[in-house]
């Protein structure tokens, strides 16, 4: 298990409570579960992911991550209607574990209300958070 | 009140491997290795893997009266075990609700070991000598029992998988003497240099230790019982002579998954405080043929014969990797939703996955081509009736569910049973 300050949390990105990231480009989200999430997970066998064109509220159950070891909701951090799933996932779950914030993305939103980014923590805040 | 975490002889290895430690029966334990728990689990089924175990406890049971005593408090009919012999059974209290599981092992008449579950050394020194004092109230006749409790006293390893006999060979002094005649369920040597036992089993340095082919994946292996300062040297020696074979260090997770698809029990969570009957585990009771009655008397025997207050504990497989959680949120409803019970223990087992409906494993030969294992969730679950095999179900934790079917078995092509000649090298 990682210690706190040996996680990779990039500076670019935004992170929700539920140790989701998302990264931002134009009015398209990406999400997937930070490095924080993967290494308390453990090795993940399974990615449920939503299907395109499928829409959610902030908070919204979105999916779930299987690991050996436990089950874990998604929860969508932002609000928005999903334009891509990582279909990579399918074959090669264990990319969350690998690069989560690269190859193990898990969806990208077209992003509802912008201002919603707002209630998310930058890289600093979530570190705050999860030293408690 | 705090209380201190315990550790075995081998914590700081683990915490140097990197290892993801979690709290199991009050030892600090490694749940997996860098390695990750899928590969650890496959390592069992393909070549072998160890397992530090010394967070178990063991009890010794030693005089005249320990038969007697044990005949009354274990499940099993030990009468007919011979020296070298071990058994599977359960320490019940008299409402016939399990204590801990327990393997009883016999070294001579008046000469046993009750190896139980992490931290529960203690509990059962204790509820054997409080039994023990029931009966010589109204018997002055039965012997007398010596109950020493070794908890923390004592290490353990297992290895456990087809190359387990292989890895372990050049680290034997005659290992050929040793590796004759072992069937499962059988043991030899002694971990105690001043029993005469200990001669039965050495290694090259000297160390006596004593190996049981038995183990906790369903696989063929041991389980080592050595001096706790003896425990970190054997560990490394395994890893080193297991090399040519990729042995692999793994952690409870994989213990886990393994024990779950070979339809092995947890103890305080697949069998526990309710009654031991009705469970696939019914070679543990002392059935006599008409199955309505046992043969022996035993604590618990009544209530367990009492059909008030009875669940039937099941295996289960599931259509694909998908699982709940373990545990009384998780649900068992039938095809009707009516909730039939709850979920004792849910995991994946790595090694398996359907073909045409039928579970094959890795190492089921003739596979099919294309056949990949893609994992299939298995465990038990306790529900309020009996349900035949081949009963579809729904397993429900909050608002996620998975399909499962009552099956009798779930990893085929075990190999735990198999003749150990099956796994010798032929040069020995």
């Amino acid at each position: 298990m990682k210690e706190i300050n040996e996680l990779n949390l990039p500076e670019n990105l935004k992170y929700s409570k539920d140790h989701e990231w998302v990264g931002v480009e134009g009015d398209v989200a990406t999400i997937g579960i930070n490095d924080y999430a993967q290494d308390q997970l453990g090795e993940v066998v399974f990615v449920e992911v939503p299907e395109v064109g499928d829409t959610f509220d902030a908070e919204d159950e979105f999916g779930t991550v299987e690991s050996v070891k436990a089950v874990s909701e998604l929860y969508c951090p932002i609000a928005g209607e999903v334009v891509a799933i990582n279909e990579d996932l399918e074959d090669a779950p264990e990319l969350v574990n690998e690069s989560p914030y690269e190859k193990g993305w898990i969806m990208k939103i077209k992003v509802a209300d912008a201002s919603e980014l707002d209630n998310l923590m930058d890289k600093a805040a979530y570190f705050e958070m999860l030293k408690g | 009140m705090e209380t201190t975490i315990k550790t075995t002889p081998l914590n700081q290895w683990h915490r140097s491997r990197g290892a993801n430690m979690a709290n199991f029966g009050g030892f600090d334990m490694p749940l997996w290795y860098d390695t990750g728990v899928k590969a650890e689990h496959l390592a069992v089924i393909q070549s072998a893997g160890i397992f530090d175990t010394s967070h178990m406890a063991s009890v010794l049971v030693n005089g005249p009266g320990a038969l007697p005593l044990l005949q009354y408090c274990h499940t099993r009919d030990l009468s007919p075990l011979a020296n070298g012999r071990c058994v599977y059974g359960a320490i019940l209290d008299e409402k016939g609700h399990v204590i801990d599981d327990a393997i009883v092992y016999r070294f001579q008449a008046d000469q046993y070991m009750v190896c139980v579950n992490a931290g529960m050394g203690t509990a059962v020194a204790q509820h054997l000598k409080s039994q023990l004092a029931v009966i010589q109230k109204t018997d002055d006749t039965h012997g007398t029992v010596d109950i020493r409790d070794l908890s923390e006293k004592l290490g353990k390893v297992d290895i456990q998988g087809k190359n387990a006999a292989k890895i372990l060979q050049p680290l034997l002094d005659n290992p050929k003497a040793i590796f004759e005649k072992m069937p499962y369920f059988s043991f030899k040597g002694h971990f105690d240099d001043n029993n005469p036992l200990a001669d039965g089993v050495r290694l090259k340095d000297g160390t006596p230790i004593l190996l049981s082919r038995s183990g906790y994946t369903g696989e063929f292996g041991f389980e080592i019982f050595i001096k706790t300062d003896a425990v970190v040297a054997l560990w490394e020696s395994i890893l080193t002579a297991g090399e040519p074979f990729d042995v692999v260090a793994c952690g409870l997770g994989a213990r886990d998954s393994l024990r779950a698809g070979a339809v092995l029990p947890l103890s305080h969570q697949d069998v526990g405080p309710w009654k031991f009957i009705n469970h696939p585990w019914m070679f543990a009771l002392p059935l006599a043929p008409d199955n309505g009655s046992f043969t022996k008397p035993f604590l618990g025997d009544k209530a367990l014969l009492d059909p008030k207050d009875t669940f039937y504990t099941l295996p289960f497989a599931g259509e694909n990797l998908r699982k709940v959680g373990s545990g009384p949120d998780s649900q068992v409803l039938d095809k009707n939703g009516e909730v039939l019970g709850i979920v004792l223990t849910c995991a994946t087992d790595m090694a398996i996955g359907r073909h045409d409906g039928t579970i094959l494993s890795i190492a089921s030969p003739d596979l099919p081509r294309g056949f990949k294992a893609r994992g299939i969730s298995c465990g038990f679950i306790r529900v309020d009736r009996p349900l035949e095999v081949g009963t579809p179900l729904v397993l429900r934790e909050k608002k996620r569910k998975i399909n499962v079917t009552v099956v009798s078995d779930v990893r085929p092509h075990r190999t735990a049973r198999r003749k150990i000649t099956d796994f010798l090298d032929t040069k020995i």
